[in-house]
């Protein structure tokens, strides 16, 4: 098609990537092209429709009628939250086993059937959607029972649901296979990473299937009854589930481009790998924070859920936030890649537009998501922002400015590595990503003031006038202003990607990859020789990073001790991050208690 | 030094730990024990709690006893004055039944708040201070007793803010709270 799918391989079928690397064979590259091309094709479509829903809120501008609203969000929600990200996944998938690992695709046939059914499940949704008549409802996200939607939109969904859980059968086949060839090895961490992301996954969908194949048989008059409260928790484990698959993915791609661009190098396996084995056991209770203001669970349920899920994946979360920019500071001072305590950050390929989504989606996911999504999920704070339009200020910092942009990110690679095509127009893909992240950041800001700070509801088309009351929320013009302006210029960088990725495909000069494609060199720091098994100082006070190298050495044949390397510019960066998480804690149950009496 | 890339040899395991990266760990455990600590320790002191008994009931059996509530009420010219300290609310497309309602500041109240239909948001702020607001769930069949107790007088509005259906914007209520 078009020369995509024509790169040269050995006899074999593999090839060696220049850049990372990697031997890749063709069965995984040529499906991670299929799986990436597609994603990219449900992200078109989702932005279409942001355009069309953001321009509706900002009423000023009014764009689409009421009725229309509904469906165009729900459209919006469905290809960019569930096709974009899961579509990107198995990719990701695909790239974390068998790429990391040198290794065939297994099981080829079953990734093209597959997609094959992914896709005919996402043009069902779509489909299903478009044509809503009443009595039927637009889904939106969540399709609460007993709220009716359209047959075939359930159907759609559990097709779509089947064929993702047959694209993870490869991947797992690989890793088996990987597995019992070297029995005592163990997984790279990227490996390590998407393989858990593929237990979390598969758990997602297994749950999901629950709740929409009986869903479906409710709509079609086979099962007389759900209760809406089972609805609603079975609901979640893939609607909450889905964005644990997207978490896991996002952050094994941040340890992927940081090392990748940045040369960062794994700060320590234990930490990481622990961090990830945390989420296996304790992320998916995360899902109870969508029921903290339902009447169907009990209180001691819910605070359980919370505090369990707050000690299990907020922790691994924040472990995250340390380990992956230590590993690049420690990989860029090893490197001689700047000294001080912000050197090894100002010297970084600030320019790389793979580079700088990465960093930028790490920075906002912590800032603006991983922070509201802990007061969220406090059960009493969870009263002020239940159904606001703070819950999608809330989420579009977590999947927009965290996973859609480190995913972009992946993608300026996946050109360049995979298609072997070099990006066009390279100063304005050098600002794509702050265009596109510090717009859209500003709109999950505005999304955020205007839910809790003037209430204004998620999921209505018009809050500047309700017909039948005088009461409206003209108050919160101002911020909608704000948040209209920020949206276009949002929807314009994302545009500007897909002119971009599309432009590097078909017009791109042929990329001629460089060992270090944006200046990260390699490790100069000496190797001191023979390991005497001692710990090296820290190096803060000497601040001479290659010379406190030269000391730094480790009992294993790596020769260098990643733990030796000072991390203070990371340290004081995530001191920052945690200064600032207890200070927001503070404004918001501050502004609960200001509220009358509720519960006994 | 290692690559993410690469599979780890050697004692990985036993690898010492940057000391600043173990401060962090700590710092990390010590916040999570405090953000369950307070949440947990608010439903003890504090005053916010989205939290009252619940019961199965049918759709039908609610509405019913909404209506008695409504006849048992006082019909004022602004709304319904609960002969008790119960307040009942029906939630239906696409509308609140049993408000508006005219209540006494400083009185505590049980509302009782379900559903006919489908779900719907339960959401209240004050009318001249948009951030004092809150939401809760409302699902059919069950009936949800929440007690609140309102301290500044003023108009209460009630926006839905789960979608319900087409006419979702427009479910709108009030109640007013008097000295
Ligand atoms: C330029 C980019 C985007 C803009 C301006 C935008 C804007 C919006 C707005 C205004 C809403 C409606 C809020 C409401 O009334 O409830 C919305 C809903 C939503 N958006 Fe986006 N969005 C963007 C990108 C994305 C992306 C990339 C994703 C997913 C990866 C996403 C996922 C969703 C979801 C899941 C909903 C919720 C639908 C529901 O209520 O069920 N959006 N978006
Ligand atoms: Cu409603
Ligand atoms: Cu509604």
């Amino acid at each position: 098609m078009l020369g995509l799918f024509d790169n040269d391989y050995d006899a074999d079928g593999f090839r060696t990537c220049s850049v990372t690397g990697l031997n890749i064979h063709r069965s995984a590259e040529n499906m991670v092209k299929l799986y990436g091309l597609t994603s990219v094709v449900a992200l078109l479509v989702g932005g279409i429709f942001a355009f069309f829903v953001a321009m509706t809120r900002w009423e000023a501008i009014g764009l689409v009628s009421p009725n229309d609203f509904y469906k165009f969000t729900s459209i919006h929600a469905w290809n960019l939250l569930i096709f974009w990200m899961i579509f990107m996944e198995i990719a990701i998938l695909y790239v974390g086993g068998p790429f990391v690992l040198g290794r065939k695709l297994a099981l080829e046939n079953v990734a093209k059937v597959a997609y094959g059914v992914m896709v005919a499940g996402a043009l069902l949704v779509n489909y299903a959607i478009w044509t809503t008549e009443q009595p039927n409802q637009a889904p939106l996200l969540t399709s609460y029972v007993p709220l009716p939607s359209s047959a075939d939109f359930y159907l759609g969904v559990v097709v779509f649901l089947v064929g993702a859980l047959v694209a993870a059968l490869p991947f797992l086949a690989t890793i088996w296979k990987e597995k019992r060839e070297k029995p005592d090895a163990t997984l790279p961490l990227i490996a390590f990473g998407a393989f858990i992301c593929s237990i979390v996954a598969a758990e997602a969908i297994v749950g999901g299937l629950i709740t929409f194949v009986p869903t479906y048989f409710w709509r079609i008059g086979v099962i007389e009854h759900l209760d809406p409260a089972w609805y609603r928790q079975m609901y979640w484990i893939v609607g909450h589930g889905t964005q644990q698959i997207n978490l896991l993915a996002m952050i094994t791609v941040w340890y992927f481009m940081t090392h990748v661009v940045g040369g960062a190098v794994v700060a320590s396996e234990k930490v990481s790998r622990t961090a990830f084995i945390l989420y296996l056991f304790f992320i998916n209770m995360g899902a109870a924070h969508h029921l903290m203001s339902d009447p169907g669970v009990s209180s001691a349920w819910r605070v359980w859920n919370t505090s369990y899920a707050a000690y299990g994946a907020v922790i691994a979360s924040m472990i995250h936030a340390f380990a992956i920019p230590a590993g690049l500071e420690v990989g860029r001072r090893a490197r001689n890649e700047g000294g001080g305590t912000f050197g090894w950050l100002w010297s970084a390929p600030w320019k790389d537009p793979g580079f700088s989504s990465t960093i930028l989606s790490i920075i906002m996911f912590g800032f603006l998501g991983g922070i509201t999504g802990v007061m969220m999920g406090q059960m009493q704070l969870n009263m002020t922002w239940h159904n606001t339009l703070a819950t999608p200020g809330h989420f579009h910092a977590t999947v927009v400015l965290g996973t859609t942009l480190a995913f972009m990110g992946l993608l300026y690679y996946v050109i360049r590595l995979l298609f072997g095509k070099d990006w066009v127009a390279k100063p304005l893909a050098t600002i794509q990503p702050y265009l596109y992240g510090g717009a859209m950041g500003l709109v999950c800001l505005m999304m955020m003031y205007l839910g809790v700070l003037y209430g204004v509801p998620r999921r209505h088309p018009s809050v500047m006038d309700i017909p039948g009351t005088a009461f409206d929320f003209s108050a919160a013009k101002p911020l909608f202003a704000i948040f209209g302006v920020s949206a276009i210029l949002a929807i314009v960088g994302g545009g500007l990607f897909l002119a971009l990725a599309l432009g590097a495909l078909f017009l791109g000069d042929d990329y001629e990859g460089e060992a270090a494609p944006t200046g990260a060199g390699p490790i100069v720091a000496a190797d001191g020789g023979g390991g005497t098994g001692e710990t090296p100082a820290e190096t803060d006070s000497a601040g001479d990073d290659a010379e406190a190298a030269e000391t730094a050495e480790d009992d294993d044949d790596g020769g260098l001790a990643a733990h030796a390397f000072s991390m203070r510019g990371t340290f004081l960066l995530t001191l920052v991050f945690f200064v600032t998480f207890v200070v927001m804690y503070a404004l918001n149950w501050y502004l609960l208690s200001q509220l009358w009496t509720i519960g006994g | 030094m290692r690559s993410p890339l690469d599979a780890p040899e050697g004692d990985w395991w036993s690898e010492e730990v940057n000391r600043r990266e173990t401060i962090w760990l700590g710092i990390t455990g010590g916040w999570a024990a405090v953000l369950f600590g307070w949440m947990a320790g608010w439903t003890q002191i504090g005053d916010q709690n989205p939290t009252g008994p619940t019961e199965r009931i049918s759709p039908e059996r609610y509405q019913e006893k909404v209506t008695a509530y409504k006849e048992e009420a006082e019909d004022a010219e602004d709304g319904l004055i609960p002969p008790g300290e119960d307040v009942f609310i029906g939630a239906m497309r696409y509308n609140w039944d049993g408000l508006p309602a005219v209540l006494e500041a400083g009185k505590t109240y049980k509302f009782h708040i379900g559903s006919y239909d489908v779900q719907h948001g339960f959401s209240i702020r004050k009318g001249d201070t948009l951030s004092k607001q809150m939401s809760l769930q409302v699902l059919p069949e069950y009936e949800w007793v929440v007690e609140m107790e309102f301290d500044e007088p003023g108009t209460y509005h009630v926006v839905c803010n789960e979608f319900c259906g087409v006419g979702h914007r427009t479910m709108h209520g009030a109640f007013t709270v008097r000295e």
